[in-house]
């Protein structure tokens, strides 16, 4: 039982960490491949304020999101003023450039080693130390998130980000402001991933930089290619189903040795299979 | 003397060393369709890039109503009035008909995520007025059944209307059409030129660029002649097609 409480858990972090991939990526058309350095930012940005007693758990939680707002303006600024593949390599660039970030500066992440007894996280003066406690806290949060974003884009404000997806040219000539509502997109997914790094790292009590590097950027993508782009049953469908796969690989007959890699190739199998035969994912549509 | 409804005044463009606009100047009144013809190369986007801000000019000024648009970005341009079609019509072939059109509705209540997520209930006020607002001009340029269809299945002339209603969303006085014709044959053709001259009559200022002679001559109260980016002649439809010399450089192409 609370081997599958602890999936739900991450399961419902990674939907928030999904919705965030699909504003941006799905919706606003803004191909981010570094949102798993927001998230970490987020993740340590708690651990940093918990583990050295600065504040409290929701102090704590509203200065990660505040700081993952801003970080993410800045690092999908390229993305405001040119669209398309070029921002792709620049967030690839940033990304390597966030780990390189966690990696060494031992100072405040703890470098390769990573932050450890990380306080768990408490509401009003009630800590809450039992899975059960913490998967309620996950699953409020996520719904809170989903609401948020299902509001969002079923708004004049979704409509405009879609067309700025479609052609910013046409947007900007209809008299609408295009840089500050991706600005405003970035900002959302950013307060997204804060809020999703609070609480992985006070679920799992211990944060290194490989929760956080490109392969989670990537394993971010595949949960919105696989659940499907731009709709808000697929940022939920794609994070449970992905997270379950190395539970079902668990149950195949393969050596433990073998486990990593067969699981690595079943991802890049299953992604490249979506991509030929449903592209629009399991709930969702054609990115 | 009275201030032109637009002006536009000795504007320089160079595009590396082709020179697209030299010393265009020419005046439109309002509540005209002033048609801006020339041959291919003229300069004839490249005037609209430069009145709706999406070009800079090198030297040169835009006036409209009186005022400066100089170095306003096209958004600024929109509010003051002036709205803009596309050659390659732009539309958002992924969104429906009526969302084209509540697109370029100004000043929506929600366009910004935190007043769409934290005023739910007024948001959805909001959004429910525009779709009725842009049903009603949808019906007005003839698409209202098709309100619910996905851009990407209408028909070019349906296309062409559908720019048609996202302008006027805009609420804009003066329209600048580009090539709102083209492609367009028999009935198409006769839809798009009774609109025009049904706006006009509800007071749409208009500028298009138009290559056809004959749409020239039914919609067009002014034709401004442009060529090798310079105005050399303006004029009635029957002054400028009376010109000989114009439609040498129109037909034959050479000066």
């Amino acid at each position: 039982m609370e081997y599958f409480y602890s999936y739900l858990i991450l399961a419902s972090i990674f939907v928030v960490l999904g919705l965030a991939t699909n504003l941006l990526v799905g919706i606003a058309g803004i191909f981010s491949v570094s949102q798993a350095a927001i998230f970490g930012v987020g993740a340590y940005v708690t651990a940093y304020c918990l583990v050295n007693e600065v504040m409290g758990f929701l102090p704590a939680v509203a200065c990660a999101a505040g700081a993952c707002l801003l970080l993410n303006i800045v690092i999908t600024l390229p993305a405001l003023r040119v669209a398309g593949d070029y921002f792709v390599v620049t967030s690839f660039g940033i990304q390597l450039l966030a780990t390189a970030a966690f990696l060494n500066w031992n100072g405040a992440t703890g470098g390769a080693s990573g932050m450890a007894a990380i306080p768990p996280a408490d509401l009003f003066g009630y800590a809450i130390e039992d899975t059960g406690s913490m998967l309620l806290l996950c699953v409020a949060a996520m719904l809170l998130c989903c609401l948020a974003f299902y509001l969002a884009m079923n708004s004049p404000y979704g409509r405009l980000l879609r067309a700025i997806r479609e052609d910013e040219l046409a947007v900007a000539a209809s008299g609408k402001p295009v840089i500050p509502a991706k600005a405003a997109a970035a900002a959302l997914a950013g307060v997204f991933g804060g809020v999703a790094g609070s609480l992985y790292a006070t679920f799992l009590s211990f944060i290194d930089p490989s929760s956080f590097d490109l392969n989670a950027s990537v394993l971010l993508l595949s949960m919105v290619v696989v659940g499907g782009a731009r709709t808000l049953a697929g940022s939920i469908i794609g994070p449970f189903v992905l997270l379950a796969l190395p539970q079902v690989l668990t149950m195949v007959e393969i050596p433990s040795t073998m486990a990593a890699g067969v699981r690595q190739g079943l991802y890049g199998a299953l992604l490249i299979a979506f991509m030929l035969f449903r592209p629009q994912g399991l709930a969702g549509q054609k990115l | 003397m009275t201030v032109p409804f637009l002006q536009v005044s000795g504007l320089n463009k160079n595009f590396g060393g082709l020179q697209a606009l030299r010393d265009c100047s020419f005046a439109i009144e309002k509540g005209r369709i002033t048609c801006l013809v020339g041959p291919n190369g003229a300069g004839k986007t490249t005037v609209f890039n430069a009145i709706t801000g999406f070009l800079r000019p090198e030297s040169g000024s835009v006036q409209f109503q009186g005022r400066s648009l100089d170095r306003l970005p096209p958004r600024a341009i929109v509010r003051s009035g002036i709205a803009r079609s596309f050659q390659n019509l732009r539309l958002y072939a992924d969104m429906t008909v009526l969302e084209n059109v509540t697109s370029a509705l100004p000043g929506q209540f929600g366009e910004q995520p935190l007043s769409a997520i934290f005023r739910p209930f007024r948001t959805a006020r909001a959004m429910r007025q525009a779709n009725e607002q842009a049903a009603g001009i949808l019906e007005h340029v003839g698409l209202g059944d098709q309100a619910r269809v996905w851009t990407r299945n209408l028909s070019y002339g349906e296309q062409k209307l559908l720019c048609i209603a996202r302008l006027l969303a805009t609420g804009a006085d003066l329209l600048l059409l580009d090539e709102p014709t083209s492609g367009l044959s028999g009935e198409a053709l006769d839809r798009v030129m009774a609109l025009l001259r049904r706006l006009q009559a509800e007071g749409k200022s208009q500028l298009v660029v138009e290559h056809n002679t004959r749409v020239v001559m039914a919609i067009a109260d002014e034709v401004v002649f442009l060529h090798g980016g310079h105005v050399l002649a303006q004029g009635s439809p029957a002054e400028i097609t009376a010109d000989p010399a114009l439609a040498e450089i129109y037909f034959g192409g050479a000066l």
